[in-house]
């Protein structure tokens, strides 16, 4: 992890001088993580390919402030990506729910049992449901990679922020889950 | 629901969607994105070099025009009255006479002017102004276009500053005399 981190902080430092293979190359490694960390906040796949793409421009121009003592690259990544999504929610009102899980419902998907595949569009929702102060939390933590110290970082708030909020966004899942029979 | 069935839910859901990514053509469109925004940031760059060194010329020509001017003292020219035309007026008893300083007519110069040379562009349109008689260095001349020669440029000239409602010095014309 502290060497991906350093060669993540290489690329980096080439990116901001303009370098092309240096974009290319973190964007390959890290563009996965970002659209679903976007998918997972909207649930809209359009969305997420543009989010993903402003979010590395967003790097090119703003990098400079990556401060590697604070944190990874990647967590910087997610605190962007993250700062998009809100503006981009706060412009838009949420759809219905239903319509936007179609959108991304992949060709994997279809090979998937439809039970199963209605039970974790069943846990889509509830995440998608919760109010995104405790969505990112779960997003970040228990559907993305970020530790709960990239975490805090991206979010902007400490650690034991991020636990509580990660706690209480479980118990909300719970709850809406609750009712469900899940077929996982 | 418990904790455990939260996880299992939560991993599933993880499972499914790991192989979501953008597709290859999202990527080269970033990449394109990024050629374009890394060619406006240089030429942003290149604007902001182009404009310091424009405000830095900007700048040293009006201390070239105006750091050593001064506006030009109304000199008091004393003029003798010619020993002749004095001794004539002067009689010879008392009381003694009031003199009195003739002095001749001299025929004025004529004054020759360039027309105006703008000296920076202001954002703000001319709307009043001052013009204030100055005295320059020769090489000022330069700094508009005008040919001075190399054994002039210390030498100084008359001209006049067009100053406007900002007091920014919007132009400049320079002054020479005929006799």
């Amino acid at each position: 992890m502290g060497q991906m981190s350093a060669a993540e902080q290489q690329l980096l430092r080439r990116l901001l001088k303009g370098d092309e293979e240096a974009f290319a190359a973190l964007y390959q490694i890290r563009h996965g993580a970002i659209c679903r960390f976007v998918l997972h906040m909207t649930g809209r796949m359009d969305l997420a390919e543009d989010v993903t793409q402003e979010t590395f421009l967003a790097l090119a121009l703003y990098g400079r402030r990556y401060d590697a003592s604070r944190g990874s690259v990647m967590a910087f990544l997610y605190g962007i990506a993250r700062n998009l999504v809100l503006k981009r929610m706060d412009k838009e009102r949420p759809e219905d729910t239903a319509k936007l899980l179609d959108e991304f419902a992949g060709d994997e998907d279809v090979l998937l049992d439809l039970t199963r595949r209605e039970s974790v569009d069943e846990v889509r929702r509830a995440v998608l449901s919760l109010p995104p102060l405790y969505r990112e939390a779960v997003v970040l933590c228990e559907l993305g990679d970020a530790s709960y110290e990239d975490a805090a970082l991206a979010l902007g708030c400490p650690v034991g922020t991020v636990r509580s909020r990660l706690n209480r966004a479980r118990a909300m899942l719970a709850k809406k889950l609750a009712a469900t029979s899940l077929a996982l | 629901m418990c904790e455990e069935r939260v996880t299992e839910a939560l991993k599933a859901l993880r499972r499914t969607d790991a192989g979501v990514e953008t597709g290859p053509e999202a990527g080269i469109r970033a990449l394109l994105a990024f050629r374009r925004q890394q060619r406006r940031r240089k030429l942003q760059r290149m604007a902001a070099v182009w404009g310091a060194t424009g405000a830095m010329a900007a700048a040293v020509v009006l201390t070239a025009l105006l750091w050593p001017a001064r506006e030009t003292p109304h000199k008091l020219i004393a003029i003798e009255a010619p020993a002749a035309i004095a001794a004539a007026t002067v009689p010879a008893p008392v009381p003694p006479p009031e003199v009195k300083r003739v002095v001749p007519r001299r025929e004025e110069p004529e004054e020759i002017v360039t027309p105006f040379f703008p000296l920076v562009e202001s954002s703000s349109p001319f709307e009043r102004g001052l013009l204030v008689r100055m005295t320059v260095p020769a090489s000022a001349m330069r700094t508009v276009g005008l040919k001075v020669g190399d054994d002039h440029l210390s030498d100084s000239v008359q001209a006049d500053v067009l100053v406007g409602q900002d007091d920014l010095a919007r132009a400049i014309r320079f002054v020479s005399y005929r006799k």
